[in-house]
């Protein structure tokens, strides 16, 4: 007796079976299976999915609004989509460089906070010169998150120290002390944030006035899109690539083979923690312009779905990251349209989450379909 | 004297509580990274359960906060089963899926406070408001030197959390449940050996630690603020991780372990308050638990025997 698969087997198979392109469509099939519960919400709420999965994509610029306010419109909605997304890519990729490397790098909020208030402090209120000052800031970044995530690396290795609990303590520490350091010096009567900084070490141009229109742009976005192919090329093309994939996989093997596995373990934490670094100060420096004390951002916790959701792989975060910003940056139009509160998108995307830390396991139940029902087939043929 | 000890306990044993439930948990194998998400949970539906039945009836009594305490048990262990469905059946990444339920959480009960309290109560607010715990002093031993502190003027909830955690250690320790709980974090198969279904047990595991959380979180919610609000993810799930990691996975060391962090932390509102600092100072007195624990473990890791089978998925067909 051949039994055959129902309607929904097929289509899961179709999306995590076998075949060309599996990542792609395991994650893709994350994404749909979450907006339909997103969608059900919506239903529960009496709202109607379609028309605010629609605005969703109206607000972060993908389709077009029915009314824009003077000087914006869609090109400026999208350039501010890619504002938003470039600390988005910058923190994924540090947290899927040290996925590769078995490392769960959860420290990604507190060095944003750690490189943003570094850069703030010392170069942000500063009158160098525009350039000089972008530059600084960047150097900042890295070498900060950098320095930080070495320390994270060496507790790691040298004190036998789970790098999760470390992690989470460095992040609660650096918040509280940056928040003291804005209450007691840069904080802002009104706002109760840290004093915005100049224009001229502001990563990304604000306001600025060309073809009739008031755009923000990222300075930063070119060079994200350039780490993403450099991170690939550091992970498919080098030694160093190798053996952190090695090192991530085994160990003990590792060690076998003559790796040093302390120092890869090290010099991955480095390089998580320079991505998170320059994450950070494209966030404080860059979209923001001023920091918000005692408030651990939560896209540096966003960022490890985003990796997920990319496969760990940098083309995929850069992707994911897209995505989960057009999610965020839809929010507020959306909230305003419908009148749905404006948690619902953190909510849609902590589902999405959901799903892709399960897609191991939709690949798995994917082949044993495949076990249970093609393959009987050819055994009948 | 008697505020630090009355303060510094009513913040070492809720955390305590927890910890029990994660040596449960990572007893039996599975990492339990979800802790901080588990007790907001069960705090949220602990805060809801006393907010509906305080506006039902129009007015609190005692017996409705001990209710909400139960609730709150209910709501961390229904969410602990999804963590349990993640890690376990789904067979994801423990760390990962901890981490997702946390993220959940607090997006899940940010929503649903906001929601809730407005088509419930008809209020634009993120909180449910709570009562105050009840206190009580126990004649006689009260006048103890330095322990009668304890004894004065203390949250009913301290004693129920000792009680409890009492009862924890007696079936981990001395019942044979708690010997197969123990025996799934180091061998696995030996357990599967003797005939006992290793997922059966390390489910039952996440679920408790998933009840433990729930009570803690709600002791927390009572004790800090009362009220309950999205602001009770501030790390103290992952700040009992750190203390059962400190206490080598043992309930007699931990009870240690969460002493210190309780005591550390009124020492830094106290030394805040003593050198009469401006109130900006009080991030810094906040950083001095978590600072503690760090230090600590650096001395302190290297002896550390954290169960063999911590985190591996079970397959009854892995040698």
């Amino acid at each position: 007796m051949l039994k055959k698969m129902n309607i929904f087997q097929r289509i899961f198979y179709a999306f995590c079976g076998e075949g060309k392109a599996r990542k792609l469509r395991t994650s893709i099939f994350c994404i749909l299976a979450s907006m339909v519960f997103g969608g059900i919400i919506l239903l529960l709420l009496g709202k109607n999915p379609i028309v605010a999965y629609k605005s969703l994509l109206q607000g972060a610029g993908i389709l077009p609004k029915i009314k824009y306010p003077g000087r914006k419109n869609q090109l400026t909605d999208i350039l501010n989509l890619l504002d938003y997304t470039t600390p988005m890519v910058f923190a994924s990729l540090a947290v899927a460089v040290a996925l590769k490397c078995g490392l769960f790098n959860i420290c990604v909020s507190g060095t944003m906070i750690f490189t943003g208030i570094l850069a703030t402090t010392l170069v942000g209120y500063s009158n160098l010169d525009p350039f000089v000052a972008r530059i600084l800031v960047v150097i900042i970044g890295i070498v900060g998150g950098g320095l930080l995530g070495a320390l994270i690396g060496w507790l790691k290795y040298r004190f036998n120290m789970n790098e999760v609990i470390v992690s989470i303590m460095l992040n609660y520490i650096i918040n509280y002390i940056a928040s003291f350091v804005i209450n007691s010096r840069y904080a802002d009567p009104i706002s109760r944030e840290s004093v915005e900084i100049g224009q001229n070490a502001r990563l990304t141009l604000m306001n600025f006035e060309a073809m009739g229109l008031k755009m923000n742009i990222s300075l930063l976005f070119p060079f994200a899109i350039l780490v993403v192919f450099l991170i690939d090329f550091l992970m498919k093309r080098t030694k160093l690539g190798f053996e952190l994939k090695s090192v991530g996989t085994s160990p003990l093997a590792s060690k076998y083979a003559g790796m040093n596995v302390k120092r890869t373990m090290i010099l991955s934490m480095v390089i998580s923690g320079a991505l998170a670094g320059l994450a950070g100060v494209a966030y404080y420096l860059g979209t923001y312009g001023s920091i918000q004390p005692r408030v651990l951002p939560a896209l540096g916790f966003d960022a490890i779905a985003v990796a997920l959701l990319g496969f760990i792989t940098p083309i995929g975060c850069f992707f994911a990251s897209i995505l989960v910003m057009i999610f965020q940056c839809g929010t507020s139009y959306l909230s305003s349209r419908l009148g749905v509160l404006r948690e619902i998108a953190s909510l849609i995307t902590s589902i999405l989450l959901l799903f892709s830390a399960c897609a191991v396991y939709f690949n798995q139940k994917a082949d044993s379909y495949h076990n249970k029902f093609l393959m009987e087939d050819k055994s009948d043929e | 004297m008697n505020s630090i000890i009355n303060d510094s306990m009513a913040f070492a044993l809720p955390l305590f509580i927890i910890a029990i439930g994660g040596i449960y948990c990572e007893g039996s194998g599975v990492i339990n990274l979800a802790l901080e998400g588990l007790l907001g949970v069960g705090a949220f539906f602990g805060g809801l359960s006393f907010a509906m039945i305080s506006t039902q009836l129009g007015t609190t009594t005692n017996s409705m906060i001990y209710l909400s305490l139960i609730f709150s048990m209910i709501g961390g262990g229904l969410f602990a089963i999804l963590y349990a469905l993640l890690a376990i059946r789904f067979k994801a990444n423990q760390v990962i899926s901890g981490v997702v339920i946390n993220m959940l959480s607090v997006s899940l009960t940010a929503f649903l406070a906001n929601q809730l309290n407005y088509s419930l109560f008809g209020q634009a607010s993120n909180k449910f408001m709570l009562a105050v715990f009840p206190r009580v002093t126990v004649p006689f031993l009260n006048k103890v030197p330095v322990i009668g502190a304890f004894f004065n003027e203390t949250y009913v909830f301290e004693y129920i959390i000792i009680a409890i955690a009492l009862i924890m250690w007696f079936v981990l320790y001395k019942t044979p449940y708690g010997m197969s709980v123990r025996a799934c974090g180091d061998n696995p198969q030996a357990v599967a050996t003797a005939g006992r279904d290793v997922n059966k047990i390390r489910f039952s595991a996440v679920i408790i630690s998933g009840i433990m959380a729930g009570i803690g979180g709600m002791c927390f919610a009572y004790s800090i603020s009362t009220n309950f609000s999205p602001s009770i993810y501030v790390g103290y799930g992952y700040l009992a991780i750190a203390a059962y990691i400190f206490g080598n996975y043992k309930i007699g060391q931990t009870l240690l372990a969460c002493l210190i962090f309780g005591f550390a932390r009124t020492f830094g509102y106290l030394i805040v308050q003593a050198l009469a600092l401006p109130s900006t100072y009080s991030d810094l007195a906040l950083t001095f638990p978590y600072i503690v624990t760090l230090v600590l473990l650096i001395f302190f890791s290297k002896n550390f025997t954290a169960p063999k089978g911590l985190g591996e998925v079970y397959e009854k067909s892995k040698r």
